[in-house]
């Protein structure tokens, strides 16, 4: 972690801020509202045409239940896509000066959760006004599972990252395959409802973890604990470290794939 | 002493990856930690040691492998095989751009270029007006780098790497896209450099800028090491490398062209010349040479004589139409002249003289032949010629 201190790291963040979003005036504006803008979307069509009932959304109704995951979900999965071709994207800086190449990746994850983060929080707010009952203790019990989150994001870009380098279509294959994973994690439905055989498969399914403990925590206030809640931070960090060793491994051929 | 870099057998290999059948056939070698065969050998077998306060200049031809080397050194490449030990402060300026993002601005660029060389940020905000100073391109640090010259990306990479306090530079032949007076700037600053006991390895085409800066130099040649020693020794050989290799160019190209067509060199010599070696004559002694030029027509060509130094720079040059002179007829093709230095001023050192074959007018340059002698002789004289002087002594 001790990436977080490197100058170049901060760097690579604050540049990485300022293009996506600040430098085009909508930019920040986007990022509030293209989340917004979807979540009416799919609260408009699961409780108005399908009118789904989410047997555990607790007492403020499906559009919390349903932000609360959506965030998170936004954040780690453009986090995924956008670092997928980071390091093929600054080729003309890695054939040139000599840098850890893995700041590349970490830092566009970084900046992805920064912003995204500052969205979610200010969602809540929203929600809190609207009513909803936010567990703010919870919230701050959210945060290391955020943080995990985080670091989960992290592996998969770096593993994504350097893969694509020697295979160009992982960046084609990824949007399909993140689609395919927003709609097998409980996000939009609970898990509740599903069959006893899928719902145990689906315990297999990391982000499943994540949306589920958040909401707990947050909309519930259900701080229960189980190994389950250590099984999944164990694989987190291992993904995390396995991609580190994975990316490092290969990073030293890049500039001959580049 | 501890040598800043050691690399020892260094080897570089590109696989071929034009196809994605390739790419991925060189992916899986790397997975499972197979030899990849099929590709491009960069450089094979190359050892140097660099020890502090040495300045080495890498030359060779277009693709030797000496961008491959310096980018082997500042770790931005890995070698296919051998080690590379670098123990120092390096701070590399590698070809245009030095790693420039086009979309940001100069200032932007500039911070980030001094975060990868390890300069803190408020090391960098100490600096940050000195070095604007130094490259000093005005208002356009403010633009995106898109919008420079390539004079000033280089101006602006070369004031970071100036600022970042290195006790290695690498510099990859960018000093030449500077004008004149950064140019004189920047060789200043790396004298200045050299002189407090940092070290250098630069790679440049001009061996006068080699000769100038560096004390070693290593002549890379197909990715191999072809000499490697003192500066002189070893430029010296490259240009006469260059100088055969252009030489059977055009006689190739004469050659082709037959014997009809233009007027030509068909003998030179310097009097008093062993066969196969430079002439050497004494400080103050005459110059004698003969220059035989064929004419196509038979009408008398014109000849044009020009003394250089070693490295280009013109001394003198006269043609045998200004002086009206004929030329002695040898047969129907053939003209000769002959001319006479006497006891030319020039200050020990190498020099060549030129032969030009120029049309009967004297307006068209046919042909070049060229030979190289050198002014034998001890004198802290500077400069290229002996200006005849006396000094008034105020009696």
């Amino acid at each position: 972690m001790n990436f977080l201190t490197n100058n170049v790291f901060r760097q690579l963040v604050s540049r990485a801020i300022r293009t996506d979003y600040l430098e085009n005036l909508t930019g920040f504006a986007w990022l509030i509202l293209q989340p917004l803008i979807l979540l009416a979307v799919y609260a408009f069509v699961f409780t108005t045409i399908f009118k789904s009932r989410v047997p555990d959304a607790g007492m403020g109704g499906f559009v919390p239940y349903l932000a609360v995951a959506f965030w998170p979900w936004t954040a780690f999965s453009e986090a995924v896509l956008r670092s997928s071709n980071c390091v093929s994207a600054n080729a003309a800086l890695i054939g040139k000066v000599a840098f850890p190449s893995e700041l590349l990746p970490l830092s566009t994850v970084t900046a992805t959760f920064v912003m995204n983060m500052a969205g979610y929080l200010a969602v809540l707010l929203v929600l809190q006004l609207m009513g909803a009952p936010i567990h703010w203790f919870g919230v701050i019990l959210a945060l290391p599972v955020l943080v995990l989150l985080y670091l989960f994001a992290c592996g998969l870009a770096l593993f994504v990252s350097a893969l694509q380098v020697f295979i160009r279509d992982v960046s084609q294959i990824l949007p399909p395959l993140m689609t395919f994973w927003f709609f097998t994690t409980p996000i939009l439905y609970s898990s509740s409802v599903l069959p006893d055989r899928f719902a145990t498969l689906m315990r297999f399914n990391p982000m499943s973890w994540y949306v589920e403990r958040l909401r707990s925590f947050v909309l519930l206030g259900n701080y229960d604990f189980s190994l389950y809640d250590l099984a999944i931070p164990a694989l987190t960090l291992l993904v995390f470290w396995g991609s580190l060793v994975f990316f490092r491994r290969f990073s030293a051929h890049f500039e001959d794939f580049l | 002493m501890e040598p800043l870099v050691r690399i020892k057998g260094v080897s570089k290999f590109y696989p071929r990856i034009n196809r994605p059948r390739e790419r991925l056939r060189a992916f899986a070698s790397l997975m499972t930690g197979n030899e990849i065969t099929e590709g491009a050998e960069v450089l094979q077998d190359v050892s140097l040691e660099v020890n502090p306060g040495q300045s080495f200049g890498i030359i060779g031809e277009n693709g030797a492998g000496k961008s491959t080397l310096l980018k082997i050194i500042t770790g931005v490449i890995t070698p296919s095989h051998g080690s590379v030990e670098v123990n120092a402060r390096v701070a590399a300026l590698l070809e245009l751009g030095a790693g420039f993002q086009p979309e940001f601005s100069g200032v932007d660029n500039v911070r980030m270029k001094a975060a990868l060389l390890g300069m803190s940020a408020s090391r960098l905000d100490r600096h940050l007006d000195q070095i604007l100073a130094f490259a000093d391109i005005g208002d356009y640090v403010y633009e995106p780098v898109k919008h420079y010259s390539s004079g000033m990306v280089v101006r602006l990479g070369f004031a970071v790497v100036a600022a970042s306090d290195p006790q290695l530079l690498i510099t990859d032949e960018v000093l030449a896209v500077g004008d004149e007076s950064f140019q004189k700037k920047c060789i200043k600053w790396i004298e200045s450099f050299l002189e407090q006991g940092n070290t250098l390895l630069m790679v440049s085409h001009s061996m006068y800028l080699v000769q100038k800066l560096c004390r070693q130099a290593l002549w890379l040649h197909e990715g191999r090491t072809r000499e490697i020693g003192d500066v002189f020794p070893v430029t010296q050989s490259y240009l006469a490398y260059h100088e055969e290799r252009s030489a059977a160019e055009s006689r190739q190209r004469r050659s082709q062209r037959g014997d009809s067509g233009l007027y030509r060199v068909s003998d030179f010599s310097l009097v008093g010349s062993a066969d196969g070696k430079d002439l050497e004559v004494a400080g103050g002694g005459d110059l004698q040479a003969e220059l035989v030029l064929h004419s196509p027509d038979g009408r008398p060509p014109v000849a044009l004589f020009g003394v250089m130094r070693a490295d280009g720079t013109p001394v003198y040059g006269v043609a045998s139409d200004y002086d009206d002179i004929a030329a002695e007829q040898l047969d129907d093709h053939h003209y000769r002249f002959r001319i006479r230095f006497n006891s030319p001023a020039l200050l020990p050192g190498s020099y060549s003289l030129r032969g030009h074959a120029m049309d009967p007018q004297g307006i068209r340059l046919c042909d070049t032949a060229e030979l190289r002698f050198s002014v034998s002789g001890e004198t802290r004289e500077m400069g290229i010629i002996r200006l005849p002087h006396s000094w008034e002594t105020g009696e």
